[in-house]
């Protein structure tokens, strides 16, 4: 551990700032929460905003997860991962169970989580009406007065336009009938994980200064009409060409030079698991 | 005062903090869970540890506080913590063990504002842990698998229903903390409500 800094490198009055408004947003469900982000030794667009989160929560009887739509491996992961290790000298480790606390880019993972564990999420833009509204002022005042309207028109004129909603990913929801919120650009397919879930859900936007939460068995629907349910990305017909999982969230994988696509997990953990059973 | 309690308290404001805070994040997301902080509190001298090791963890210069006439526990926590000591119609934080001024706490801690629901109160309400029978109550809300009974003082019960009673429109709203005087900790955040 580096001991020049302090441990888990914020200060603890930039920690309980932090801690104050994640508890706000534990007790307002779904609602953005200000705080004042901090400079970190890395770029605000970055994960700033959950590297904060998990840097307010973790303690020496953590055991950290790191992923990036999915994989343990990749850049943004693995330095992170890197960072947090240099300032706290916690275990780490890539298996879903056994981490107490998960911070996570752009996915859920396929492990169903307990109710000990923290999932910490990296989020760009945290204003789901930010696509109807552009002024931060007004779309305050929208989350005040529960004037959603925009946003049901946008998703009414998507389906006149494409006879679908074609939002791919961070497609918003509605938290316990009152905040519409952006799960953060999670694909649809893991929209339904957030629902009445056994674990704490974080959001940090750090270079929008916001954080938000989504407690345990609360609410989270995906908004859609009484006659165009929701519906998340079908997989239908394809399976990991590694661990030949058919129920998970796979990435195309396109070869140049033969043309073939493959399709494999994005979560390399569960993948891994995956492979595991099948070889024993 | 302040020296000697400087001098005297061994609460890490690093790990011992970060594991308070841990335990109330833990009762905050699942409403009618006990949690125990006294092996943390029991380093805190001072007048009432307790209600110290949550200041320690959460307050820091850019909070308010109201202690409810507490003057001792007032300097204790801007001595320790920096924060601000307010009224309790402005505090942020409000600390109460005086079972009869809950009444005045509820009804005129701040709530927010529909645009601002976080700019609200946090009411952290410490009881005595006396042989009075407790009650059972039902409770619903955002942390609860559908439904939870909680067993608890009779203070407590009052002070969740006196709360539902003000009809605050959501997202306004008071955060309620219950502590027993041998550390356990609940909490009842603004929208678990009483089920009838």
């Amino acid at each position: 551990m580096n001991s020049n800094y302090n441990y888990a490198f914020l200060d603890e009055g930039s920690k309980r700032e932090i801690r104050r408004s994640i508890l706000k947003a534990v007790a307002i469900p779904g609602y953005q929460v200000p705080f004042g982000s901090r400079e970190l030794p890395i770029g605000r667009g970055w994960g700033t905003g959950g590297i904060q989160l998990t840097l307010s929560l973790i303690g020496p009887s953590d055991t950290l997860k790191v992923i990036d739509q999915g994989s343990d491996e990749s850049v943004n992961a693995v330095n992170i991962k890197k960072f947090v290790c240099l300032c706290t000298d916690v275990k780490t480790t890539i298996d879903t169970r056994d981490a107490t606390l998960i911070q996570t880019r752009h996915r859920i993972p396929e492990i169903p989580l307990d109710n000990g564990q923290i999932l910490v999420f990296q989020v760009p833009i945290p204003e789901p009406l930010r696509i109807v509204e552009a002024r931060e002022e007004a779309t305050k005042k929208m989350h005040a007065e529960k004037d959603y309207a925009p946003m049901w028109l946008q998703l009414y004129e998507s389906l006149v336009k494409y006879k679908k909603v074609t939002i791919p990913s961070e497609y918003p929801c509605m938290v316990e009938g009152r905040y519409v919120m952006n799960p953060s650009p999670i694909p649809k397919f893991d929209n339904p994980k957030l629902h009445k879930a056994e674990c704490l859900y974080l959001f940090g936007a750090g270079r929008e200064k916001k954080i938000y939460a989504i407690p345990p068995h609360t609410e989270v629907l995906p908004l859609a009409f009484d006659d165009v349910p929701f519906e998340r990305e079908s997989f239908l017909g394809k399976k990991c060409r590694q661990c030949g999982s058919e129920n998970t969230y796979l990435d195309e994988i396109f070869d140049a030079q033969t043309g073939e696509k493959f399709y494999q997990c994005s979560d390399t953990s569960y993948c891994l698991e995956a492979r595991s059973h099948v070889s024993k | 005062m302040t020296l000697q309690l400087t001098k005297k308290h061994s609460f890490d404001m690093v790990f011992d903090s970060q594991k308070v805070f841990r335990l109330i994040l833990e009762v905050m997301s699942n409403p009618t869970r006990i949690a125990n902080i006294m092996e943390y509190a029991d380093r805190l001298s001072g007048s009432n540890p307790l209600f110290l090791a949550i200041a320690m963890t959460l307050l820091d210069n850019e909070a308010s506080v109201d202690t409810c006439g507490d003057h001792v526990l007032s300097g204790e926590i801007v001595s320790l913590a920096l924060a601000r000591i307010e009224t309790v119609d402005t505090a942020d934080f409000i600390f109460i063990s005086d079972e009869s001024g809950i009444k005045d706490v509820i009804e005129n801690a701040k709530c927010g504002t529909l645009a601002d629901p976080q700019k609200s109160a946090t009411v952290v309400m410490q009881y005595q842990n006396d042989n009075r029978p407790g009650s059972a109550i039902t409770l619903a809300g955002p942390g609860i698998d559908g439904q939870a009974v909680l067993l608890a003082p009779q203070v407590a019960i009052d002070a969740i229903k006196l709360r539902d009673a003000q009809n605050y429109e959501y997202p306004q709203g008071i955060d309620l903390l219950f502590i027993s005087g041998n550390g356990d900790l609940f909490a009842i955040p603004r929208m678990v409500k009483v089920v009838e």
